[in-house]
């Protein structure tokens, strides 16, 4: 895309679609990593493998070591912006392809142990000493597609088969492929073909097993402005289909972005459909705007609205208020997601902004209920949270206050917002200081007003 | 990259800026030349917070300037809010569309290809009520046509949240 080049645009803003798609690639890049790891498994030698293996079983046994290293790595949809509307559906892409791990973390541990069926068990009895090491490999591998399982013996039936210097040889070249877990996929399809001479499920891959090879060579040079394009078989090559068919997969990627983007628009398939969901849901939005302004033409007989005014004075029911409007129409009430949202912040404290956009979220409730849990929010932690450090018990009540700042500074000062001290959380003495200093504020303003 | 809150703030503040300068213009209006401003200056604004990156912000701030003689309105705003690049970005250079026509002749029978020239029909209509509805969609590809919806979108909605705010916010003081 052109438009991503234009540096101003770096700098200023980016557009939606390249937040969402940042948010891909490093989805993506999850999955690579554990690919990766896969493939090192398996074509390592045995002594890495037991090593892996330990550290697995060091992962189940509790302490949550693997599952924080995994999730250490922040999505950049957070890093940079957090947006809340976008992030709202990150949930369902955790559920997905959940190799990701970093918000579901203690859940995802535990699935990988539990959800090795009989049938994978099977096809690792064969290989009898890893059978143990990659036994929670394989049910990872199962999680991001079952496809995938015949895939898995194939390779196993090839490791035992091959000899160790091609197994040497592909543990180094697998370590050289970054970017392209895919291809590294297409090679050990080619293998299998030479070897077994089936035809593979996705043979997209290999016009001949020399092109792809060549390919995936030209892919770990990583020319970045390089579009591939590989004809399936049967498929025209031409120039011209081969661009109409670059351009039907930039819709679609779009499409899917935009599927994110609208509620209610993941479960229709089609194209028609779905941009008829668009549609209406883009016009809904105008006439909502349409409605608004006619609702403030009526309701304010001058049009100064003098908003100093406005925010100052009325600061607390107005702001509360508002909340729930924001709420409804940005998929926010979704309490996984707030969850989540706590678990990632967790992870990046060093994200002020975050912590202020949070905060914001937790305001959906209305006034009283919000009050209610800005009093009790120490005692209200999720589950999940106590099994973790005595930090995350300091992290939400921090929220809590970074609400209460939100409430409390309506005038949409985000200067004073993010010079808000989330770095320092050192002891829960100072932050509940703080807590207690803005509740008192709050309730002062709340008499002040009554 | 920004977070939804100050894509909120600044659209606020420029909204605030439009509106001071429709009320200093005109001191009293009917309700119905009252809604035309605030929409006017809403819309302004939002285009104004996408500081002319997007297509459909561009097309937006055309439009209006163009439209019933209140181009001084949207030159104060734009002026004001310290984006007039906006108005003189770039000017996109159009290739000029290449219609082909297909030559194939449609079989009427089979009842496959039928389906999938429907299939194609209907995509096409919701696509072109979708280009009539995105500012500035009429000279976009398809492409690129998802992709300001998208920016649309998003920002559509920071818009009528920011109205809704201050709808309530007003309706509150005036209760009092």
């Amino acid at each position: 895309m052109n438009r991503a080049l234009l540096p101003e645009m770096l700098n200023t803003s980016m557009t939606v679609l390249e937040r969402q798609r940042a948010r891909f690639k490093w989805q993506q890049e999850q999955q690579q990593q554990q690919l990766q790891q896969q493939q090192e498994s398996f074509f390592g030698d045995l002594s890495r493998v037991f090593h892996l293996q330990q550290n697995q079983l060091q992962g189940f046994q509790g302490d949550l070591g693997e599952v924080v290293t995994r999730s250490v790595k922040p999505d950049p949809a957070f890093v940079d912006n957090g947006w809340p509307d976008l992030v709202g559906f990150e949930p369902c892409g955790y559920g997905n392809n959940n190799n990701n791990g970093s918000g579901f973390g203690v859940n995802y541990a535990i699935s990988r142990t539990s959800s090795c069926p009989p049938a994978v068990a099977e096809a690792t009895l064969d290989a009898a000493v890893l059978a143990k090491g990659t036994e929670p490999v394989v049910s990872e591998n199962l999680s991001s597609g079952i496809g995938r399982e015949s895939l898995m013996k194939k390779r196993k039936v090839d490791k035992l088969q091959s000899n160790p210097k091609v197994v040497a040889e592909d543990g180094s070249r697998d370590k050289k492929i970054k970017g392209c877990a895919e291809d590294g996929e297409s090679k050990i399809k080619e293998k299998n073909n030479n070897k077994s001479g089936t035809t593979s499920k996705n043979s997209n891959k290999e016009n001949s097993a020399e092109t792809s090879k060549d390919n995936s060579k030209v892919t770990e040079v990583q020319k970045p402005e390089y579009i591939h394009v590989r004809a399936r078989r049967g498929q025209a090559t031409d120039s011209h289909s081969l661009a109409e068919r670059v351009r039907r997969e930039k819709i679609s990627e779009r499409m899917k972005y935009l599927q994110d983007l609208v509620p209610g628009c993941n479960k229709i398939t089609g194209k028609a459909g779905m941009l008829d969901e668009i549609i209406n849901y883009v016009q809904s939005l105008q006439r909502q705007v349409e409605f608004l302004s006619m609702k403030l033409a009526a309701v304010n007989p001058r049009l100064d609205f003098n908003i100093d005014n406005l925010f100052s004075k009325e600061a607390f029911p107005a702001c509360a208020t508002n909340f729930p409007a924001i709420g409804v129409s940005s998929d926010m009430t979704n309490p996984a997601y707030l969850q989540l949202n706590l678990m990632q912040q967790q992870q990046q404290q060093q994200q002020q902004q975050l912590v202020t956009c949070c905060g914001l979220e937790m305001g959906i409730n209305p006034p009283d209920m919000g009050l209610r849990r800005t009093i009790s929010a120490p005692i209200s932690i999720p589950e999940i949270f106590i099994e973790s450090s005595c930090f995350t018990q300091i992290q939400p009540s921090s929220t809590w206050d970074a609400e209460l700042q939100n409430l409390y500074n309506v005038a949409f000062d985000q200067g004073r917002t993010t010079s808000f001290p989330t770095q320092p959380f050192t002891g829960k003495i100072k932050l509940t200081c703080l807590f207690n200093l803005h509740f008192i504020s709050l309730i002062i303003s709340i008499g002040l007003k009554k | 990259m920004r977070a939804p809150q100050s894509l909120k703030q600044e659209f606020l503040k420029k909204w605030m800026v439009g509106l001071q300068l429709c009320e200093s213009t005109n001191q009293n209006m009917s309700i119905l030349e009252r809604k035309k401003a605030i929409k006017l200056s809403a819309d302004i604004a939002m285009a104004s917070t996408r500081n002319g990156m997007t297509c459909w912000s561009r097309a937006l701030v055309a439009k209006t300037s163009t439209d019933f003689g209140n181009k001084v309105l949207v030159d104060n705003i734009l002026l004001a809010s310290q984006s007039e690049k906006l108005k003189n970005k770039r000017t996109i250079i159009r290739r000029k569309k290449i219609l082909r026509k297909s030559h194939r002749a449609r079989k009427a029978r089979g009842g496959r290809v039928v389906a999938r020239s429907l299939a194609k029909e209907m995509v096409k209509k919701r696509t072109q009520v979708l280009k009539s509805l995105v500012p500035g969609g009429e000279f976009m590809d398809d492409v690129s046509l998802i992709e300001e919806t998208l920016d649309y979108i998003v920002s559509l909605r920071a818009q009528v949240d920011v109205m809704r705010t201050l709808a309530k916010a007003t309706e509150l003081m005036n209760g009092k």
